[in-house]
């Protein structure tokens, strides 16, 4: 549009008379953050002018600042909340002819849209000063997590290159007591084949004798196996099995309904027998998959003529929903039917309930076994740095206080302990002192054991440590103290658990969902990115992005899923105080103080 | 549903499992027995002949029997043929109405199921009561015809042996226009009292068995229409507009057109399965002629062959067929009810539909917000994600109106209910964007769960309002909700019960911005046969599901509707979007073409399917834009949108496992072009309303093929990626991948503009055009006028005051004319006249604003100060330097100025500034 068509359109008068308004828009530029508007009013009721004019500043400098504050669509929704109609209103203002900030020249009088700019300018200075307060207390915890994080980073690396030569020796001593020890086992081995060998001997020739005496008796234990076998074992067997293909399915059912109860389809038929029914069922969709030609996969799984008429439903149903209602759930086999059918189908499926397990580190599960899966995999024992953040997880350590003995200041002397025990068995034990001494080898054996033991820990420990410093702490090491922590939130029947350098989950009852693994810092900071999650029917592996943003407590809020399988979630935290965005602030509100008196002149 | 919780398992089971269309789950004709034997009749096997033919009732009647001497032709060989009975009656206007019914006097099994409900009250008050027959001797030896007067130049005849129907220009040697039996194939199945167990009563299909208590009843005819090169019409199938051939020499084994409607997963796009409704109105086009029409009023599964030429060469010495005469024959089967047939005589595709929509009524006005943009998905969780779009919307400065609310919203599926937890306050949440003159969609469906605490449920198995089933009990399906059943909407005393629970203070949460949305009403029964209810389920007056199968959704609608307008207190026009449709569903909202798929194959399919649901008098229709399943990548998306805002009723939808697909996700640039189709609507609201009146007064739609604005014009005929908004703007979608040049056909004689640019471009030719991923190619038919707003607000009821812009597109002889059409936007008051509708003409360098509206004093009146500030002048040279404005001989300046505001580029064009003058005014713009 020629620039002066658009001065024509916007100085003209609008066609109503009722609302003679004159505007002239200068310059504007609201791309780049900045809007520079002046406006000139004519009015001859409503409004007064000063307040026009002064709302329009106040919302320019609104505008500018929240862009520059938080260029996430985000923070500009929230700026709306308060200030809906101005800033639309400014927008058709730029662009097409007269209309003005408070709504009241869009003429439908039964939308009145409310002046609330005024309002707005004031909320937002008032917020902005909150914020402020927030940034500065922030800060200071920000500062003292530094301090923490460097002293921690400075301990660990030292424990580190420390266990690193404990290991070296350990190690050498483990492998010469396993000398030892193997030496000691050959040599007991050497004494059992001979004492087997002499058995041996003698045991044939006894049944050589026995041979010769009674070649014709062997068909009568024949007779015993067939006499026993109906009579006692074999009804045994069916009925354990009976029993369990009763009880299995029932529990299944139940589990099913539960979950099913919560999803797009609904209304369970609650009734037992109709459970009872399809499991009825389930042997014939068995033995017509088996008939399939089952040139698709799918196609067995739309063998549709089999099912029962709820089954038929739900499955007709879930093309639409995208869920599998007579499927079974992650951990538990929820119908039998499907379960036997194809079990091609469900090739993660069997061992999903190790699924929590499998991408941990398996170093670390060598002892790490007993800890419920539920809860968070903790490797920070150190303690100190733990906020009081309810929302987060302390560490759980069970072997870390065993780690913690050797690991202490007297490390060097239980090394030396072993060191000379390990002599002690050397100089005692003649190594070919044959029988073998049995107090003398029980000895060694214990004594491999526990520094072979101890040694693994100390690998471990070391194999930790290391993946531990090796993380990405953020130029300041400000994320440190999120290492080993867990967030959680609860949002809803979910709870949400975020263990930043690990994993996400998404918790509902029993069931655990992967939302995704650790994979990085994004966004110079500002965002935790978790990808490759479980994996979403018909869709994307599931992702998570945590977006931090200043607050005086680590806590994780607004989860959610604006797409399907791709979650969203913010965390509040020290560590992205920064000095320079508080100070980025100040100068901010210091303008919108400056600017507020001018706001009623024209510029 | 978004929520994860349920996918993890569905994974494990489905992992590499893409859907489709599940082919098998369907039937096919060889499947359904009657389409099986009415396909395999051949031509000349009916053996009926008329006798007894006289006039009654102001009808001929007459009775059809069985000719003996060619009983060993007949196929009723060895049943017992009882006469039936013929009654054809004409109506104003060139309708004439063939009913074929066994005869009521000889007391057959049960009377025949006829749609009630479906022809208006005032179509029956324009019989014209016949006086006299008269008969003549068929010149070519076929022996005797009776004929009447039908209408101007148009006669209706009945041929007595073998029997035929048709309709002629008068006179003796008058040519056919459309005919029924002329090869033969009638046949009408007698009802039976039960005797052997086979197939005739009884059939499987999967895992379904469908008792049939009466034996088979279906009727079967064919029907030729004269001087047509094309047939159209009989939604809903995605195809081709132009119906092409099922069976005949070069068809490969191709299913018949099949009406019968049904809830099919993911469609595909070019077949002809039958879909979610049914309209069984064929209308043929020919150069030399023109159109007629032929409509068959009968809910029951319908299938419809088109044959192509030369499928019955073998029979053409039985059949004495003109030769004289190019034909298109057809195939019409359906399983039960009667035969109450309507032709068309045309002889313009206006026309048609004009006749058309005289039987089943013309489309309802929409309010003016409902022919805006509409936001939806499924699902818009919770009030917080609801206040979240809408304020993005205002965020990126793209103007909607509607927003709407998938089934997740309610309580458990049940309808009329809210979720707690996620929609805590609907009544705040939507009077907060009624407060922004915007409107909310809530989904209500007609599956009813079955759970004793649930009010609508509890009442209605108390009072036996819900279909049974064949053994008399409540028909239990299952749906959405689990465990349901289904409201028997075929009966007026539930209709009226449904509609009562649409007011404020039944559905509780409910405000009067709020409008319904009526899905799954084919009805959708996931464990049914073909996922709908069996079709020997009992409605209403003892009447098999079979029978009125396809009316079902239409029942269901039209009681919704009633119950907005009942809510209103008759003052509120309803807003209700179906998917099942059926004749006359017009009269009660919109319909969209179903649960599609984000592919370029569906954005293109999507044209046809509009154009054949506008064709058959559903004027207000769209497509989901962006494309119900899957994820249309940005390209097409944005394509989407600048078709879709040409669609009659425009809205973006989205199935919940798809990705966030709102405007403003995809980029600055993306959201900018979309914003810009939306924008594009938003401008021509004026014109569209117009339209929309103009359908709703005529019938004639609002998105039309180009050979209906064009009927001689031979190239247009089987064009459907093209169409008409109305007669003065051509629309050419775009519908592959980064195209970089489309060919436009312009048809007709004068120059087309260029929408956006202003450029000319010579008519009756075929333009290679460079495309733009900015817009489609849109243009200006010259010799017309179109009215405009363009400023841009947050929706459309923001625009009531603004001030018009008027595009005048000059013709060769430097003349054009234009409507405009303006009310409230949204009472009844226009029925009493309470409506501003204007005729704008250029010609001799003058330009007149005149009244449409009848001159005899309205019962109500509407008024409106809105003024035109801009008027536009395409094709005028020497270009003007003033204008002067009568009355009041005030000068005004013409200088240069945009087309369409906010496009940077595009050259400038005369432009009459503020002339000032009211829309509601006469007034005269002279150029000088």
């Amino acid at each position: 549009m020629a620039s002066t068509d658009r001065r024509h359109l916007l100085s003209s008068k609008t066609h109503s008379s009722e609302f003679p308004l004159k505007m002239r828009i200068i310059t504007r530029d609201c791309c780049r953050h900045r809007v520079r508007l002046s406006a000139k009013m004519e009015r001859r009721n409503s409004t007064s002018p000063s307040s026009m004019t002064t709302s329009v500043t106040a919302l320019m400098a609104l505008m500018s600042l929240e862009h520059q504050l938080a260029p996430t669509g985000n923070s500009t929704a929230r700026m709306l909340d308060i200030c809906q109609s101005c800033y639309i209103l400014l927008g058709s203002m730029m662009e097409s002819a007269a209309d003005c900030c408070d709504g009241s020249d869009e003429y439908d009088g039964k939308t009145k849209c409310p002046n609330t700019c005024w309002e707005a300018g004031k909320a937002a200075r008032d917020k902005l000063r909150k914020k402020i307060a927030t940034y500065q207390e922030g800060v200071i915890i920000r500062r003292q997590e530094i301090e923490r994080a460097k002293l921690a980073i400075v301990k660990e690396e030292g424990e580190l290159s420390k266990l690193k030569d404990e290991e070296k020796i350990l190690k050498g001593l483990v492998e010469k007591l396993k000398e030892r020890k193997e030496q000691i086992e050959k040599a007991e081995e050497k004494e059992r084949q001979q004492k087997e060998k002499e058995e041996k001997e003698r045991r044939e020739a006894e049944e050589a004798e026995k041979e010769k005496e009674t070649k014709s008796d062997d068909i009568e234990p024949m007779k015993d196996d067939i006499h026993i076998g109906p009579v006692d074992e074999p009804p045994q067997d069916p009925v354990e099995h009976h029993e369990k293909s009763i009880n299995e399915p029932e529990l299944r059912d139940h589990s099913v309904e539960d979950r099913l109860s919560d999803k797009g389809v609904e209304g369970v038929n609650e009734d037992p027998l109709q459970n009872a029914e399809q499991l009825g069922e389930a042997s014939p969709v068995d033995a017509k998959a088996g008939v399939d030609n089952g040139d698709q996969v799918e196609n067995k799984a739309e063998d549709t003529e089999s099912l029962s008429r709820e089954e038929l439903g739900r499955l007709v149903a879930s093309r639409w929903t995208g869920e599998k209602t007579e499927q079974p759930k992650e951990d538990i086999d929820a119908s039998p039917s499907k379960d036997h059918t194809n079990p091609g189908e469900t090739p993660d499926g069997t061992n999903y309930e190790d699924d929590n397990g499998y991408d941990t580190e398996d170093d670390e599960h060598a002892y790490d076994d007993d800890v419920d899966d539920s809860e968070s995999k903790v490797d920070d024992f150190g303690g100190e740095d733990h906020y009081d953040s309810s929302s987060s997880i302390k560490p759980e350590s069970d072997d870390e206080s065993d780690l913690l003995d050797m690991t202490g200041t007297s490390s060097s002397s239980w090394l030396k302990k072993i060191q000379k025990t390990v002599k002690s068995i050397f100089e005692a034990v003649n190594l070919f002192q044959t029988p073998v001494n049995i107090s003398d080898a029980a000895h060694v054996r214990k004594e491999y054991d526990e520094s072979s033991a101890k040694l693994s820990k100390m690998q471990s420990r070391i194999s930790k440590l290391t993946k531990k410093l090796k993380q990405d702490f953020g130029p300041e090491k400000e994320f440190y103290s999120f290492y080993g922590q867990c967030f959680e939130s609860k949002e809803n029947k979910y709870v949400y658990k975020v263990c930043p350098f690990e994993k996400a989950t998404q918790e509902e009852g029993y069931s655990t969902t992967r939302l995704g693994s650790w994979e990085k810092f994004e966004d110079s900071y500002r965002t935790m990115q978790f990808l490759n999650g479980d994996k979403c029917w018909n869709g994307p592996d599931r992702s998570l992005k945590v977006k931090l943003r200043c607050g005086l407590k680590n806590e994780i809020t607004d989860v959610d899923e604006p797409s399907r399988c791709e979650y969203v979630a913010l965390l509040s935290t020290p560590a992205l105080c920064l000095d320079s965005k508080l100070k980025e602030l100040q100068d901010k509100l210091d303008a919108l103080n400056k600017e507020q008196p001018r706001g009623h002149d024209e510029l | 549903m978004g929520k994860p919780l349920c996918t993890v398992l569905f994974l494990l089971l489905f992992v590499n499992c893409c859907f489709s269309w599940k082919k098998d789950e369907f039937r096919n004709c060889n499947q359904t027995p009657f389409c099986k034997r009415a396909r395999s009749r051949k031509p000349g096997a009916c053996s009926l002949i008329a006798t007894d033919v006289s006039v009654s009732d102001g009808d001929l009647v007459a009775k059809l029997i069985s000719k003996e001497n060619n009983q060993e032709n007949s196929e009723n060989q060895g049943k017992p043929i009882k006469p039936l009975v013929i009654r054809i009656s004409a109506y104003q206007d060139g309708v004439m109405r063939v009913k074929i019914d066994e005869d009521q006097s000889l007391g057959p099994r049960k009377k025949r199921f006829e749609v009630p409900d479906v022809i208006v009250p005032e179509f029956l008050e324009k019989k014209l009561w016949l006086q006299r027959l008269k008969e003549e001797k068929n010149e070519d030896g076929s022996g005797i015809l009776s004929f009447v007067y039908l209408s101007d130049g148009f006669e209706g005849v009945i041929r007595h042996d073998p029997f035929e129907v048709f309709v002629r220009e008068s006179g003796k040697k008058g040519k056919k226009v459309l005919s029924l039996n002329s090869n033969g194939l009638f046949d009408f199945e007698q009802l039976r009292d039960k005797k052997e167990e086979n197939e005739d009563w009884e059939e499987r299909f999967r895992s379904h068995t469908d008792t049939r208590p009466y034996g088979p009843q279906s009727i079967s005819f064919d029907v030729s229409f004269y001087d047509a090169d094309f047939v159209y019409g009989i939604p809903e199938h995605a195809t081709s507009l132009a119906l092409k051939p099922t069976k005949g020499p070069g068809v490969e084994d191709s299913e018949p057109y099949r009406l019968f409607n049904l809830d099919v997963f993911e469609y595909i796009h070019d077949s002809p399965f039958g879909l979610y409704g049914t309209v069984p109105f064929m209308i043929s086009h020919g150069k030399s002629r023109g159109s007629s029409g032929f409509f068959w009023l009968n809910a029951a599964e319908m299938q419809i062959d088109v044959l192509g030429p030369g499928w019955n060469d073998e029979f053409s010495s039985v059949l004495m067929l003109p030769s004289d005469q190019k034909r298109v024959d057809t195939l019409w089967m359906s399983e039960a009810g009667v035969v109450d047939a309507f032709f068309f005589v045309g002889p313009g595709p206006k026309d048609v539909v004009k006749q058309y929509t005289s039987v089943t009524g013309a489309p309802a006005l929409p309010q003016l917000f409902a022919i805006a943009y509409h936001q939806c998905r499924w699902n818009y969780r919770d009030e917080e994600d609801v206040f979240s779009v809408d304020a993005k919307f205002d965020e990126h400065d793209i103007p909607y109106d509607v927003l709407w609310l998938d089934i997740e919203h309610t309580d458990g599926k049940r309808y009329f209910t809210w979720d707690k937890m996620l929609f805590p306050n609907p009544q705040e949440m939507q009077m907060k964007l009624a407060a922004k003159g915007r409107h909310m969609v809530t989904i209500v469906d007609p599956h009813i769960k079955r759970d004793d605490s649930y009010f609508i449920h509890k009442e209605a198995s108390q009072k036996g309002y819900y279909v049974k089933d064949a053994t008399g009990k409540d028909f239990d399906g299952w749906c959405w909700p689990g465990s349901s059943s289904y409201l028997d909407m075929v009966n007026p005393e539930i209709r009226s019960w449904w509609a009562d629970k649409f007011s404020y203070d039944n559905y509780v949460g409910s405000t009067p911005s709020l409008y319904i949305w009526n899905d799954m009403n084919e009805p959708s029964v996931f464990n049914g046969p073909e996922v709908s209810m069996p079709r020997d389920a009992l409605h209403y007056g003892n009447v098999e599901h079979r029978e009125l199968h396809n009316a079902y959704g239409y029942y269901f609608h039209m009681a919704t509707a009633d119950g907005l307008v009942k809510r209103g207190d008759g003052k509120d026009r309803p807003f209700v979007l179906s998917r099942a449709f059926f004749p006359g569903s017009q009269r009660y909202g919109a319909v969209w073409t179903g649960d599609n798929s984000a592919e370029w194959d569906h954005l293109r399919v999507s044209v046809p399917m509009i154009l054949t649901l506008g064709l058959t008098g559903i004027s207000f229709s769209g497509a989901d834009v962006g494309g119900f399943f899957g994820n249309p990548d940005t390209e097409l998306l944005v394509r989407w949108y600048q078709l879709g805002a040409y669609y009659p009723f425009f809205r973006a939808h989205a199935h919940h496992d798809t990705k966030r697909r709102e405007p403003w996700l995809f980029g600055e640039r993306n959201t900018e072009v979309i914003k810009e189709a939306i924008h594009v609507r938003y401008m021509l609201l004026p014109y569209f309303y117009t339209l929309f009146r103009e359908a709703n007064a005529s019938g004639v739609p609002v998105a039309r093929p180009l050979w209906m604005e064009f009927p001689a014009d031979e190239k247009t005929f089987n064009n459907d990626e093209a169409f008409m908004v109305g007669n003065s703007l051509l629309v050419q979608g775009i519908y592959t991948q980064r195209a970089k040049h489309v060919s436009v056909y312009l048809p007709g004689d004068q120059s087309w503009y260029d929408m956006k640019t202003g450029t000319a471009y010579k008519g009756g030719a075929t333009h290679k055009l460079e495309v733009s991923d900015d817009s489609i190619p849109a243009f200006q038919r010259a010799g017309t006028i179109i009215p405009r707003k363009d400023r841009f607000r947050r929706s459309s009821t923001q625009m009531e005051n603004d001030p018009y812009t008027l595009v005048i597109a000059l013709n060769s002889s430097k003349a054009a004319e234009g409507e405009l059409y303006v009310d409230d936007g949204k009472s009844f008051q226009f029925q009493k006249g309470a409506y501003i509708h204007r005729r704008f003409t250029f010609s001799n360098g003058k330009l007149t604003s005149s009244n449409l509206a009848p001159a005899t004093a309205a019962l109500s009146k509407f008024t409106s100060d809105c003024t035109v500030e801009r008027i536009i002048l395409l094709g005028l040279s020497p270009e003007p330097k003033t204008a002067s404005v009568e009355p009041g001989n005030e000068k005004v300046d013409i200088e240069l100025g945009p087309l369409v505001l906010r496009e940077g580029k595009g050259q400038s064009v005369l432009t009459i500034r503020k002339p000032n003058v009211r829309i509601s005014d006469d007034w005269t713009i002279k150029v000088l």
